[in-house]
């Protein structure tokens, strides 16, 4: 009942009732005037009353509205402080106590909600630590050990508690590779992807792919680092197959080429072996000089291929001038016209007007165009051609607007490759002309190209012909400006 | 009469070795330098036996026997084809299907290719390839053997 009236309305009726107490005395004692008390004896015994009742109130009052509210509030806090987050007040009072226990229930329920939260939080992190596969391992700033997560313990075969404390270093195959980690880390807060070994329990060297970021707390000060790796033992031992078994297979092709090259040479050397001991034998003069003739074009041939072998596997250095690629391409329709005439195949020259100069090794682009033309021209004599179709091969160059590049086009309507001749003109050794050529034409070629930072792309179609287009760069050449503008480089 | 050997061939030094080889042994020697010229040469001249080179311009060695065995005319006159498929044939036969593949292999692929197809279409013999570089004694011994002297 008195806990719904404020503790200022408590004592404020308590001093009235008290008050009232003491007038109500006084009248009595006036009543009683006859007997005992008289004049100032009165006046003593009502202020002794007052007094007596007002200390008596004012110490039920404390008992009872001040000192045991206080003393359940203490508890509460005890409570909490315990970790008993569950802890409620009774707010039965409606006087300031209540509203204090009231407000001491909000912030408590507020409290255990969010560490509800927090714990939440926390589990679904730490899950997500060790659900991971990836190991992750978290150190102090002087790199000992302070958690591991599953994923780590896994893949390096140790218990948790073998570890928190450990030197990281140990962990490393070489303890080198963690110093150049962390000395990349005084650049920058992260380490990204930093292919290295670690070690396991059993002293197996793993590799991994390391990322280590450092741990700051709120206030930005760096409490240790964290390292997140990917253990990449099986993709580096399938990858190192793979890069094996493509070896094999380049070596392969090489092989089956020069193979199929060999045995052509050979095949011109034992025939005309042959005939010069026919015409030893029979004393025939005319077998024996042909037969030896044959001889000599095979060793010339096999000495051909040398060359180009020699030329294919050795560094090159090209030398970059400014040039007229227009002059380029005349010099060679200038060489190839009187051959392509012998061979009944038409040939044109298509430049357009005012072609921007080039900056390149006018040589290897020489012998690059010249490359792909003979091929054109080759092309034409394969092809078994129609009534009324003539053998065409054409050299054109143009600018490509709005790109600072040229290309130079080389067209034939010949015999065209199928896609599997197509997708291997540029390997080594691949060649369709068996008793020509030494199957590197394509590769040097492209070789000069990348030099230039250029591309080729090619257009087949079998009976229809192909398009070459060979697109430079005017001028991405770097690393070469003291060559430029004419001035000849050294050994030039 | 003299029997009458065709080579065809765009490789030069081979004709000419052939030729020598083949009028040693008292066979009439006829040349034709690619596929096209090859066929004419059949027609006009009627060879007893001819001997097909594979990569040739204007026709290739395979295009043009399978135009020959599809002829009624000439589907039984005796071709040895101057070049090695004895290995693909093997690898042909250890396979079920053509289902394995030699990645490095792209050369012979094409290769491969076609003489399962002329093998599927019963246009192969195995006996009729000689490899190069070719053995003049082995190519004469064949050509006895198919055509007799």
């Amino acid at each position: 009942m008195l806990g719904r009236i404020p503790i200022f309305w408590k004592l404020s009726a308590a001093f009235l009732f008290i008050v009232f107490l003491v007038f109500a005395a006084d009248f009595l004692l006036e009543r009683v005037d006859d007997l005992a008390f008289k004049g100032n004896q009165r006046i003593v015994f009502i202020i002794v009353l007052a007094v007596a009742l007002s200390s008596g109130s004012a110490w039920f009052f404390v008992i009872r509205f001040i000192k045991r509210p206080i003393n359940r509030l203490a508890e509460g806090m005890n409570k909490l402080a315990e970790k008993e987050f569950d802890y409620r007040l009774e707010e039965d009072d409606k006087d300031e106590f209540g509203s204090l226990a009231s407000s001491f229930n909000d912030m408590a329920s507020m409290l255990s909600a969010f560490l509800v939260e927090l714990k939440k939080t926390r589990d679904y992190l730490q899950s997500v630590l060790e659900s991971s596969a990836d190991i992750i391992i978290t150190v102090n700033p002087s790199g000992h050990i302070q958690t591991i997560n599953a994923g780590a313990e896994k893949a390096l075969g140790y218990q948790r508690l073998e570890v928190i404390g450990q030197h990281i270093e140990k962990f490393f195959a070489d303890p080198k590779d963690r110093d150049l980690a962390i000395a990349q880390l005084e650049y920058s807060d992260d380490v990204v992807n930093y292919e290295t070994q670690f070690l396991t329990k059993e002293g197996k060297a793993k590799d991994v792919l390391l990322t280590i970021s450092r741990l700051r707390n709120p206030t930005g000060e760096i409490i240790g680092t964290i390292g997140i790796s990917k253990d990449i033992t099986e993709e580096k031992r399938l990858q190192n197959q793979l890069i094996q078994s493509q070896r094999l297979a380049a070596i392969g092709e090489v092989f089956t080429g020069i193979q199929h090259s060999l045995k052509n040479m050979l095949n011109a050397c034992k025939g005309g072996s042959y005939m010069v001991r026919t015409g030893l034998a029979k004393d025939d003069r005319k077998m024996l000089e042909e037969g030896w003739e044959i001889v000599q074009q095979g060793i010339e041939r096999m000495t051909d291929m040398s060359t180009d072998m020699l030329k294919y596997v050795k560094e090159w250095k090209p030398r970059f001038d400014k040039v007229d690629l227009a002059q380029v391409l005349s010099e060679i329709y200038r060489v190839i016209k009187q051959t392509a005439k012998d061979k009944g195949v038409k040939i044109r020259l298509n430049i357009s007007r005012e072609l921007p100069s080039l900056i390149c090794d006018a040589r290897m682009i020489y012998s690059a165009v010249m490359d792909i033309v003979s091929n054109a021209l080759d092309a034409c004599l394969w092809k078994d051609y129609g009534e009324g179709e003539v053998p065409e091969v054409s050299i054109g160059a143009y600018k490509i607007p709005d790109r600072r590049e040229l290309v130079i086009e080389v067209k034939d309507n010949g015999c065209g490759m199928t896609e599997e001749v197509k997708a291997n003109i540029f390997t080594p050794f691949f060649s369709t002309k068996s008793k020509a050529g030494t199957g590197l034409g394509l590769s040097i070629t492209s070789r000069m190209i990348n030099i230039h930072n250029g591309r080729i792309d090619v257009e087949s179609e079998p009976d229809r012909g192909t398009v070459f287009r060979i697109a430079l760069p005017l001028d991405t050449i770097s690393g070469n400006q003291e060559r430029i503008d004419g001035k000849k480089s050294p050994d030039s | 009469m003299a029997k009458k050997v065709l080579i065809v061939d765009d490789d030069i030094s081979t004709v000419k070795f052939l030729t020598a080889a083949l009028e040693e042994n008292g066979y009439e020697a006829l040349q034709a330098y690619n596929g096209r010229e090859g066929l004419e040469k059949i027609e006009s001249e009627n060879p007893d036996l001819v001997l097909l080179d594979v990569m040739m311009p204007k026709k290739t060695g395979f295009v043009l026997i399978k135009q020959l065995r599809r002829n009624e005319k000439y589907k039984d006159l005796p071709v040895i084809m101057l070049t090695g498929v004895a290995e693909v044939l093997e690898d042909l036969d250890a396979q079920s299907g053509d289902t394995h593949e030699r990645p490095y292999d792209s050369l012979r692929e094409v290769l491969r290719k076609t003489i399962k197809e002329m093998r599927d279409e019963g246009l192969l013999n195995p006996d009729m390839f000689i490899d190069k570089p070719i053995d003049p004694e082995l190519i004469i011994a064949k050509i006895k053997e198919l055509i007799g002297t």
